[in-house]
């Protein structure tokens, strides 16, 4: 009863991801993630292939899948037509639809994507947005960023910018109802049930850590899964 | 009535097909659209397993297996044939044509184009060869150095270039590379003993008489290395040397080497040739390009029209030894044929 | 190296790029980064090429960077893909060009994703309308906002007021460009040159006055990484990797970066900068980092544009010793000032990367 592979199979990604494999290591030769992480596409790829749900469910549980960067290297070389990257786009989908995500240190720092990315998108239609980077969170954006943001009006005003103005225009502000056009969009198409399963699942998690989930960037949980890298990641 | 039968190449095939025809008491005529009969044999140094000059297999097939009585019509291009009636007329360049009462193509194939395998570097950086530049620098001694003149300190080989590759276009495998990459590598190490050599190969595909020991022999007594991926891509360094990324599956690592040189094994394609010859609807070709028999297990000689029959790589890759087995085979389909039309 | 076998590929991967009446598609990072890129694009587009182009209000993010990490699901972003082809189709547009490079891989694999699986389209459009009423049609003609530069680039060289040549040797300007994984590498025949050899920016570099460097990293992610940048805790593997590159580069001695992603230029200069910092080494031919650009900023530099107005400034690798090596007149002072020179401070000076060289 291979019940995993069937809902991964299910998804379009997955069906344009993986047809066969036939172990040649060529995306892996070309990965980034595996140069720098314990990462193997190719394994990735066998291992999903072999339709093994025990194994599969080790895939969802582990830190692996989230060693990808999406770069899609993969797809440009595969002799086969695969493509790694979208399997593990498929894999992480289904993880994060089981809570299963929560398992490993890498998956569990997706609530601090959704809660930064993910909200940014509903409040302000922009992934990311002046009001909400600082050099806390970005230290390599600088004392030039810093300088910036101090000044953001008049920066913004010198660079040609429409900052939060009304009409088109750069870092315009986006008109209310395209906003809520957006969020229709994500309630109908099983977006929002995809954030509100990232906070659930990562509140039950936050629970058995005994942090504190609470909302936003300014919680324990949060500053747990944003910082905490447990070095074991890579190779020697 | 002396019938007379149409060999469509002078490769290897075409030259084993017409002189055993002519053993059998039958006419043929013979048409190589280059200067010199012999096919790609003429650019090869040596040949596996045994490392045998191919110069005089080439001898061997022109000279001592050709009795008189072969009419042969070099650097003629054959444009059409066309089925009149009982028999065969081929039309070669300026109009010319011939008549025949059975045709035998042996049109044989083109090697794989490497610059379409864009990754690797050929034509960009000098020091990406295919195996046929190998085999003619091998030709002539104090040619084995790189671009910058220097002898290699090593040489890799790439397996699969234009094979076993959707991205390429070509699904199949061309099956004689692999023994090709091992030949290679080890003459390498014989004529460089400094020289290091690697292959990087998915499969090793031994398959034939003599092959496994050569690999054993490649490894054991030449210290040849195999890396078990397939190259992903080659890169120039300032010196001109190549650099590569690929995996070695079997310890699960990426890895990047530099090479002096790196031979790509350039896969067998079909003639470009074949399909312009050919028009008329019965005989196929495979998805793969090459002309498919309509029985390929039992009648792989014989095409979809009666009296048209097919010798050599034109069906597929194949070895020396294998392709001239098929061409004596495809002469007695056609000497069969003939005696049916005798009757 | 050869770069004729170069030239006989970039034929194989020719695409065809919209003459005008352009939507437009602006990018969430390059907003955020690189305003003054986005203002020159319309700007070149406009008064130097009197195209129409439509800067549209309505329009949002592609959701691209949430889908790549993860938190946006496919349907989702498809649907918010459809509203924007729906917004353009309403406009009475049909080209579509978008300004980032993941978008444009994305809307390209959207459209492939439909033409393959044409009940996933039939289920967007019922989304979008069951959210929005809105209906679509799929674009005409889809090309990255590159792409039409890279079409314009003759016309841009006719009007230049400067090359990409060291002015006092006349040299050429040795540059590497760096192409967004997201434009070719996921269909090789949808980016101008193809996956291996691009030519998008190297024609115009060519067009420019410039020389092309090819190096053992170029082909190399710059290491976004989408979720591997977004996290604090995984940020190592997007510095490697651009490391890599920089390490790889060095050694032929670039004059300057150019890039035609939002993220690429954002990272091959942040890091640059962060690698000063904890590693006190910098990278260039003057030990002050190698300017990193993207292709609009170029095609101003060129047109002779202000490089304040360029937005030069708030790069982290500062670009002066550069643009006086192309022997560009502009006003070093002028740097960190307002609208009307107004004075807004200056950033405090990193340990290594000296902002002004005369401070």
């Amino acid at each position: 009863m291979a019940l995993l592979y069937d809902r991964i199979a299910q998804d379009v990604r997955f069906v344009e991801g993986l047809k066969a494999c036939l172990n040649c290591g060529t995306c892996t030769a070309i990965c980034p993630a595996a140069e720098f992480y314990n990462y193997d596409p190719r394994i990735i790829a066998d291992t999903v292939q072999s339709k093994d749900d025990n194994l599969i469910e080790a895939l969802l549980r582990s830190e692996t899948i989230w060693y990808c960067g999406e770069c899609m290297s993969c797809k440009t070389r595969c002799p086969r037509g695969n493509t790694p990257g979208l399997i593990i786009i498929a894999l992480r989908s289904l993880s994060q639809d089981l809570g299963m995500f929560t398992d490993s240190e890498k998956g569990r720092q997706q609530l601090a994507i959704k809660r930064t990315i993910g909200e940014t998108i509903l409040r302000y239609g922009y992934c990311v947005h002046p009001e909400i980077l600082d050099t806390d969170m970005h230290p390599e954006q600088g004392p030039i960023w810093d300088w910036e943001k101090k000044n953001i009006v008049e920066v913004m005003k010198r660079l040609g910018a429409n900052y939060k103005g009304d009409g088109p225009g750069i870092l315009r502000s986006i008109p209310q109802e395209a906003l809520d056009e957006l969020r229709r969009i994500f309630d109908v198409t099983g977006g929002t049930e995809r954030y509100e399963r990232i906070e659930e699942f990562s509140k039950l998690k936050a629970e058995e850590m005994g942090l504190e989930c609470g909302q936003g960037i300014d919680s324990e949980y949060f500053r747990y899964v944003y910082k905490t890298n447990n070095d074991k990641h890579s190779k020697e | 009535m002396n019938k007379r039968v149409a060999v469509i190449g002078g490769g290897p095939s075409g030259l084993e097909c017409a002189a055993t025809l002519r053993k059998m008491g039958i006419s043929v005529i013979l048409f190589d659209r280059e200067a010199e009969t012999g096919g790609h044999l003429k650019q090869w140094h040596k040949l596996f397993p045994d490392r045998r000059s191919s110069t005089e297999v080439l001898h061997l097939l022109r000279d001592n297996h050709q009795p008189d009585g072969i009419e042969i019509y070099s650097n003629t291009l054959v444009e059409r044939i066309e089925e009149t009636g009982n028999n065969f007329t081929i039309y070669a360049q300026e109009n010319a044509s011939y008549m025949a009462d059975a045709v035998v193509l042996a049109t044989g194939f083109d090697l794989f184009n490497v610059t379409r395998k864009e990754e690797y570097g050929y034509g960009i950086y000098e020091n990406v060869i295919t195996s046929a530049d190998l085999e003619l620098m091998f030709s002539s001694p104090g040619k084995l150095v790189t671009h910058q003149g220097v002898v290699p300190r090593r040489v890799g080989f790439v397996h699969c270039v234009g094979s076993r590759d959707e991205k390429a276009g070509n699904l199949y495998c061309s099956r004689v590379c692999c023994i090709t990459a091992v030949k290679q590598a080890i003459e390498i190490r014989q004529l460089l003993p400094q020289t290091q050599a690697t292959c990087f190969y998915m499969d090793l595909r031994m398959y034939g008489r003599h092959f496994e020991e050569l690999y054993n022999e490649a490894q054991e007594k030449w210290n040849v290395s195999f890396i078990r991926g397939r190259l992903s891509e080659a890169a120039e360094n300032q010196d001109g040397s190549i650099i590569v990324k690929v995996e070695d599956t079997l310890t699960g690592r990426p890895l990047k080497m530099n090479v002096d040189l790196l031979v790509l094994m350039a896969g067998m394609e079909p003639s470009a040739f074949t399909p312009k010859i050919i028009t008329n609807q019965a005989t196929a070709y495979g998805e793969d390009g090459f002309m498919l028999p309509p029985d390929p297990l039992i009648g792989s000689n014989r095409s979809g029209t009666a009296g048209l029959f097919l010798a050599g790589t034109c069906t597929g890759p194949k070895s020396i030894t294998e392709t001239l087995a098929d061409a004596r085979s495809a002469a007695l389909e056609a000497a069969d044929f003939l005696k049916e039309i005798l009757r | 190296m050869n770069i004729e076998g170069k030239r006989l590929l970039w034929q194989d991967y020719q695409k065809v790029i919209a003459d005008d009446n352009y939507y437009y598609a602006r990018s969430c990072i390059r907003q955020n980064f690189f305003p003054g890129s986005e203002k020159t694009f319309l700007r070149i587009l406009r008064d130097e090429l009197g195209k129409d182009i439509l800067d549209d209000a309505a329009h949002t993010s592609c959701t691209g960077i949430g889908y790549h990490t993860d938190i946006v699901p496919f349907e989702t972003t498809m649907t918010v893909v459809a509203r924007q082809f729906s917004l353009m189709t309403e406009a009475g547009y049909r080209n579509f060009v978008p300004s980032c490079i993941t978008s444009f891989g994305l809307y390209t694999e959207i459209l492939e994703t439909w033409h393959n699986f044409p009940e996933v389209e039939e289920k967007v459009r019922q989304y979008l309308r069951q959210a929005t009423g809105r209906e679509f049609e799929k674009p005409f003609n889809l090309v990255h906002a590159s792409d039409i530069i890279y079409k314009f680039r003759d016309e841009i060289a006719a009007k230049a007021k400067y090359k990409l040549v060291n002015k006092l040797t006349g040299e050429p300007l040795k540059v590497v460009e760096h192409i967004g994984c997201h434009y070719s590498k996921m269909f090789p025949h949808k980016g101008i040159g193809g996956a291996e050899y691009p030519y998008v920016l190297t024609g115009m570099i060519e067009a420019w006055g410039g020389e092309v460097i090819d190096y053992p990293e170029r082909r190399h992610c710059c290491g976004f990484g989408f979720r591997q940048y977004v996290v604090q805790a995984n940020r190592g593997y997007s510095l490697s990797c651009s490391r890599k590159k920089f390490e790889s580069m060095e050694a032929y001695d670039p004059d300057m970066i150019i890039t035609n992603c939002p993220g690429c230029p954002m990272f091959l200069d942040r890091w640059q900068y962060a690698l000063s910092e904890m590693e006190g080494k910098t990278y260039g031919k003057d030990g002050n980092g190698i300017p990193v650009f993207t292709y609009e900023e170029v095609a101003g530099l060129v047109l002779g544009y202000n490089p304040w107005d360029l937005g030069l400034q708030v790069h982290q690798v500062p670009a002066e010793l550069l643009l006086d090596r192309m022997g560009i007149d502009y006003d070093r002072s002028a740097k960190f000032k307002g609208l009307n020179g107004k004075d807004l401070g200056r950033p405090k000076s990193p340990s290594f990367l000296k902002f002004y060289k005369d401070e």
